[in-house]
Formats: structure tokens, C-alpha cells, sequence
């Protein structure tokens, strides 16, 4: 996109904390108006790498611009430009709504703060029947909420969203993503950082994949799994016992999951039939559920990073600051 | 460093402040129960009114008239006390701390003394007393008194020697005075000093500061919020206990406005205690641990600096002790410029305070990190 210059471009970024190289050489660009989520395990440098670029951290070596400002020297400009939801966004408990969105709008300059407009805040945040209701008796969900609508105060062209929905129940997570939804139409740029692959296929534009501090990939959802999915797995589930050690005879890793199904990487559909006639030749009765598909984002991370994605939310940040 | 940054951030602080009970009490009500319950203790006999149960076993005309010189100057109030009584048990009965017996004989004794001029009778006054009281040897000093001024009166001759009090100070000077300035000092202190240490390990503990150091307010708004915030809680909390002070025990004190030391000193002191805050804030990084650090800090400065009692009474190395606390610059500031009005004294103790504060708010500050790393 010649036309639109890239909201967010890492150039050659290094961070070091004494011994460890938390973030090595990454680089990447961020188009305006997309969606850009950036997956990691933890301890990748995920956590690292965002707040550089928000302007809390300093790099020990390369370049970030924001809005095509370097973050190293024009922290000032840039915060007035960019809203940020940090990870595990808390706010002062005594506080309601309507102070706490006053106090940071205020913050960003005189004018700001006005009644209309924190009114139009908690509207797109669906906060308004919670304006006078103290921070520290919301739910997370809402407190979280309460977070994003803070970091649209100054109308910022860059939202970072550091994994905005960690810790909320499904609903809560769906209404985050409701309104993250609405600020892409807005034509604003997101910056999502999660560790929810949903999440991330369902919102994002862009996805890149970080791993002890490098980016392993970075591509659209679609073309992540494309490129990534030389294999359909085939899951057979309430098969005979046998089933196993045969499938296995036959040349494939079949693995046996806690609910008793089998998980079998396939090549092509020819395989399932294959798989079907040698267990029908055995005299084995036919599996009762039978499900091929193809590998999705999450499969595509532990192929590409060697460990999963969900667990343990929340350490990085103990790791890192 | 941008005006209305700084007043959003005060309004915060103050909403903060006055929607929790539990700062509110120790900011302005302990002080001021302490300035009562010390003021109570500590308060001077001479507006006590002692209660004496006296015994009269003579009921006569002499009796009545030695009654009535204990009561002089509303010494003591008089109780009777049955004659058919026994004293000691009546008085361990009643839990009396103090009781007069007047012989019965008194009337004759009297007589053949006074008569006849016979030095070696005397009339034996007993008193029983409960040496496990604290007050009770105030009492005894007080009748002791008493019997003195009546045996002079009888010997029918002015007394010799008067004692004229001539105080040190222009005005009357009482413990309570004294001490008023020490909890005006201590409120301040403990204040300025909790609310740096809490409002630091909640801003790290909770990741407030992670989100405050994306938007434009730099560490220079933060500081001097917190210094005008500080400042704010002083004089509310000066000014009450001052009220009250004056309202319950009529206590006047130069409020050394012109020239303005007082708000010079309560300006010191704040920024001292906020800077000392800061210094202290690595080791308070939760806001649990944030207050046993303040009352570490805070407990000995108070005993040893001469806020409850001057520093003079303790032993040579503890003074030496004192000397090196900045508290005890603070306590003299104050008592020099309040109760002595004394402005040199006052700008010298002053410009100590001042010299310390200065250091550790430029070390505090300079150890207090904002953004990078510091979050």
C-alpha cells in the first residue's frame, strides 16, 4: 500500500537485560487501518517488543517509528497520537467511571473531557450504566473495558490492545472483541497482542508469530495456515483398541488423546480411505465419529514455535520487568 | 510540567483520599485524639479537684475550721467519712487512695498547745493512703501543703520566705503546649511518608504506572502533585488539630504566619517526608509491606525526636541520636517559631530540615523511575 505510509515499522529491534536478549532482531511493519496481532508464548519477548514500541521502554539497539515518528526521541508527540490498553489494566479504585475516563482525557490536554464526549466513550464501550460505579467494585470484564475506553481518549490513531481479554469469561471476551471490531471500522490501527488464537483469527489482518525473542512468521490467518498446513488431520473417535497399533503399522504418527480419540496428520483424503479399508480388512467396526480438517492457527503456532500457546498466561510480565 | 495535568492528578489524589474512611481517620482524626488523650493525662493539677473523705471524730468547732482550710482555693473536696468506721478497711473498702483521720482529742490538744505553750504536744493527723496509686503522692504533696500553711497559720506570724514564680517564657507554658507542635510535626510526617510509600506500591503493584507513563504527564506533574497534595493534607490536618487544641484545652500558639514560618516548616517537612517516601519505596513493593516499612521508619522518629516528650529527658547518647533525625529539626522549628516566637531559632532549625529535604528529594527522585524499567 504505497498510498498509506505504515502506521508502525521495527526495524532491526534489540533489547538486552544484562545476560538475556529478550527481544533479537525483529522487524516488521504495521499497515494503518489493519489489525495486526502478535502471538507469543511466554517470555517470548511478546511483552517486551509492545512496550517498546508504546514508548515505556527503551531499545538497546534498531529503530521503531510510530506514525512515522522514531519512539527514542519523540516519546512526547507520539503518546499524544497512540491509546494504550497495558496488560493487566488497573486503574485508581476509589474512582468512578466517568473520573477515571475524565481524568485521563484531561491528561491529554485542555478541552478534553468534555461531558459529550466521555458520554460517547462509555456508549462505544457499553459502559454508560456503570458511569458512577466505583473501579474497584467492576468485573473484569468491565474494569477491562473501562481500560480500552481509556485508551481512546485522545482519539488515537494507534490502539495497542495488550492481550485485552485474558482472564474474561467467554461473554466478556465476545464483547471485547465487539468492540475492537467497531474501532476497526472507525479506521483505526490495532495492534493486538493475545494469547487466544481465536482471538486473533477472528480479528486480525495480519499475525506475527514470536519466539524466544524472533519473529518465526508473519502473514495473514488464512495464509498462515495455507503455508504452514502440509497436513489434514484426521480425528477418529469410539474406535476398537486395535486401532491404534494398526494405523501406526501402516507408516502414520497416530496419537492417542485423553478422550480416547485418535489424532492421525494425513496428506490427502486418499489416506482416509486407505486408513478405512485397512480397518474394515481387520474386522474392526467402523469408527463412530470421523472428522478431517485442516490445521488451524493453533497448530500452526506449536509447529512453528514448539510450545503452545495458552498456558500460563501472566508470567512474561514477571519475567521481563 | 503542565498546569492542568497536575490539577487532574490532585483532583484524583483528593477523591482518592476523602472516599476512603480509613485515610481520612489517621490524616486528621488521630492526631487530634491523640492531642486529647495526652492533653487529658498531662493536663496540670491545679484544674483538678481532688476528692479528700475525711474522717472527723472530734466534730467540733476547730475541726470544722481545718476542714474548711483544706478546701482553700477548692484544693481538695471534702468527703465524710462515718465515725464508726474503721479507716484503713474503710478505706480499702471504697477504694480510696487517700483518707484524713481527725483525732477526737483534737479540741484538747489543741487547747493545752496553744494554752499552755507546750511544744512537745501536737495534734497527729493520720492519713491513710494506697502507695500502689500514681496520683495519690500529687495528693499527699497537696495536703502536706496544706498542714504546712495551717501549722504557719497557727504560730500567728507571717511566713518568711515567699516563692514568686517567674516563668522562662512570656506566656504560660504546659505540657500541653509543648506537645501540640510535636503532633503537628508528627501528623505531617506520618502522612507525607505513608501516602508516598502506599500510593507508589499501589501505582507499581496494580500497573497503574504502566498505563500513566503512556500518556503525557511526565514524573515533574507527578512530584509536584504529590507535593501540593501532600501540602493540602497538611494544613487541613494542622489547622484541626490547632482548633481543637485551642477549643479544649486553650491552647494559644503563635500561628507565625508573618513572616510565614509555619507554612515555611510544613513545606520542608513535606517535601523531606515524600523524598524520604520515595527512598523507601524499593523496599515496599506491595502496598501490604508498605506500611510496616512506614512504621519502621516512622515509630522511632516519633519517640526519639521529641514529639511526645522533649528530647532532654533521655540519656546523653540518645540525644546525640536525636540530633541526626530530621524530625527533631522539624519539632524545633515548629516549638521555636509557635510557642517561643523565636524566628531566628525557627529559621535555623528551618534551613537544617531544609538541607536534608533537599537531598533526599533529588536522591529520591533520581532513584524513583518513571517509565524504562521502572514500571
Amino acid at each position: 500500500m504505497p498510498d498509506k505510509p505504515h502506521a508502525i515499522v521495527v526495524d532491526h529491534l534489540c533489547k538486552r537485560y544484562g545476560e538475556l536478549l529478550a527481544v533479537d532482531d525483529v522487524s516488521f511493519t504495521v499497515k494503518a487501518g489493519e489489525v495486526f496481532a502478535f502471538l507469543g508464548p511466554n517470555g517470548a519477548g511478546k511483552t517486551t517488543t509492545v512496550e517498546i514500541i508504546e514508548t515505556i521502554r527503551k531499545p538497546t539497539s534498531g529503530t521503531v517509528t510510530v506514525l512515522e515518528m522514531e519512539v527514542a526521541t519523540r516519546k512526547a508527540d507520539i503518546v499524544r497520537r497512540i491509546g494504550v490498553l497495558p496488560q493487566g489494566f488497573a486503574s485508581f479504585d476509589r474512582l468512578s467511571v466517568r473520573e477515571t475516563l475524565r481524568f485521563y482525557a484531561r491528561v491529554f490536554g485542555a478541552g478534553k473531557g468534555r461531558r459529550a464526549d466521555i458520554d460517547a466513550l462509555m456508549d462505544l464501550t457499553d459502559l454508560r450504566p456503570k458511569a458512577d460505579a466505583q473501579f474497584k467494585t467492576l468485573s473484569g470484564g468491565l474494569q477491562q473495558r473501562v481500560g480500552i475506553a481509556a485508551a481512546l481518549v485522545n482519539d488515537p490513531e494507534v490502539v495497542f490492545l495488550d492481550e485485552p481479554t485474558t482472564g474474561l469469561d467467554p461473554h466478556a471476551r465476545r464483547e471485547v472483541w465487539e468492540v475492537v471490531k467497531g474501532l476497526k471500522q472507525r479506521g483505526k490501527t490495532i495492534f493486538l497482542t493475545t494469547h487466544y488464537m481465536e482471538e486473533a483469527e477472528i480479528l486480525a489482518d495480519t499475525v506475527a508469530i514470536i519466539s524466544k525473542g524472533r519473529i518465526v512468521a508473519i502473514d495473514s490467518p488464512a495464509r498462515l495456515t495455507e503455508t504452514h498446513a502440509d497436513h489434514l488431520r484426521l480425528t477418529l473417535t469410539s474406535t476398537d483398541a486395535a486401532a491404534l497399533g494398526l494405523i501406526q503399522q501402516m507408516g502414520f504418527t497416530a496419537t492417542k488423546k485423553a478422550d480416547e480419540s485418535i489424532h492421525v496428520p494425513i496428506k490427502n483424503a486418499n489416506d482416509v480411505r486407505g486408513i478405512l479399508a485397512e480397518l474394515h480388512n481387520a474386522g474392526l467396526p467402523s469408527p463412530d465419529g470421523l472428522d478431517v480438517r485442516k490445521p488451524n492457527l493453533e497448530e500452526v503456532f506449536l509447529k512453528l514455535t514448539g510450545e503452545p500457546l495458552t498456558a500460563g498466561a501472566g508470567r512474561e510480565s514477571g519475567a521481563t520487568s | 510540567m503542565t498546569p492542568g495535568i497536575i490539577v487532574a492528578i490532585l483532583a484524583v489524589r483528593i477523591r482518592s483520599f476523602y472516599r476512603q474512611r480509613s485515610t481520612v481517620f489517621f490524616t486528621i482524626a488521630f492526631p487530634i485524639i491523640l492531642v486529647l488523650v495526652f492533653g487529658t493525662i498531662f493536663t496540670k493539677p491545679e484544674h483538678l479537684n481532688f476528692d479528700l473523705p475525711v474522717q472527723d471524730n472530734s466534730r467540733s468547732e476547730s475541726s470544722a475550721r481545718l476542714i474548711e482550710g483544706l478546701t482553700t482555693d477548692h484544693a481538695f473536696t471534702i468527703t465524710p467519712v462515718p465515725v464508726e468506721a474503721e479507716p484503713t478497711h474503710y478505706a480499702r473498702e471504697h477504694k480510696l487512695t487517700l483518707l484524713l483521720v481527725i483525732p477526737k482529742d483534737l479540741d484538747a490538744l489543741q487547747k493545752q498547745r496553744l494554752a499552755l505553750r507546750d511544744t512537745s504536744v501536737f495534734v497527729p493527723l493520720t492519713y491513710i493512703f494506697d502507695p500502689s496509686s500514681t496520683s495519690v503522692n500529687t495528693k499527699i504533696q497537696l495536703l502536706n501543703m496544706m498542714v504546712a500553711a495551717a501549722n504557719q497559720q497557727a504560730s500567728g506570724s507571717p511566713p518568711m520566705f515567699n516563692l514568686i514564680p517567674t516563668s522562662i517564657l512570656s506566656d504560660r507554658y504546659r505540657f500541653i503546649d509543648f506537645f501540640v507542635p510535636g503532633i503537628i510535626a508528627m501528623a505531617i510526617m506520618t502522612s507525607a511518608l505513608s501516602n508516598a510509600l502506599n500510593m507508589n506500591a499501589e501505582l507499581r503493584q496494580k500497573g497503574i504506572l504502566r498505563k500513566l507513563a503512556t500518556t503525557p504527564i511526565t514524573r515533574a506533574d507527578w512530584l509536584i502533585a504529590s507535593i501540593l497534595y501532600q501540602l493540602i493534607l497538611s494544613v487541613l490536618s494542622t489547622a484541626a488539630i490547632l482548633i481543637v487544641s485551642s477549643l479544649v484545652f486553650d491552647v494559644r500558639l503563635h500561628l507565625s504566619l508573618f513572616p510565614p514560618l509555619l507554612p515555611l516548616i510544613i513545606l520542608v517537612e513535606v517535601i523531606a517526608f515524600v523524598g524520604i517516601g520515595m527512598l523507601l519505596t524499593p523496599f515496599a513493593k506491595e502496598a501490604e509491606s508498605a506500611s510496616a516499612v512506614a512504621n519502621a521508619f516512622l515509630f522511632p522518629m516519633m519517640f526519639l525526636s521529641g514529639t511526645f516528650f522533649p528530647v532532654e529527658m533521655m540519656p546523653g547518647f540518645l540525644q546525640s541520636f536525636a540530633k541526626i533525625l530530621p524530625l527533631y529539626y522539624v519539632n524545633e522549628a515548629l516549638r521555636a517559631a509557635m510557642i517561643f516566637a523565636d524566628i531566628a531559632a525557627a529559621l535555623r532549625s528551618t534551613g537544617i530540615t531544609a538541607a536534608f529535604a533537599a537531598v533526599v528529594f533529588v536522591a529520591g527522585t533520581v532513584k524513583t523511575r518513571w517509565g524504562d524499567e521502572g514500571v
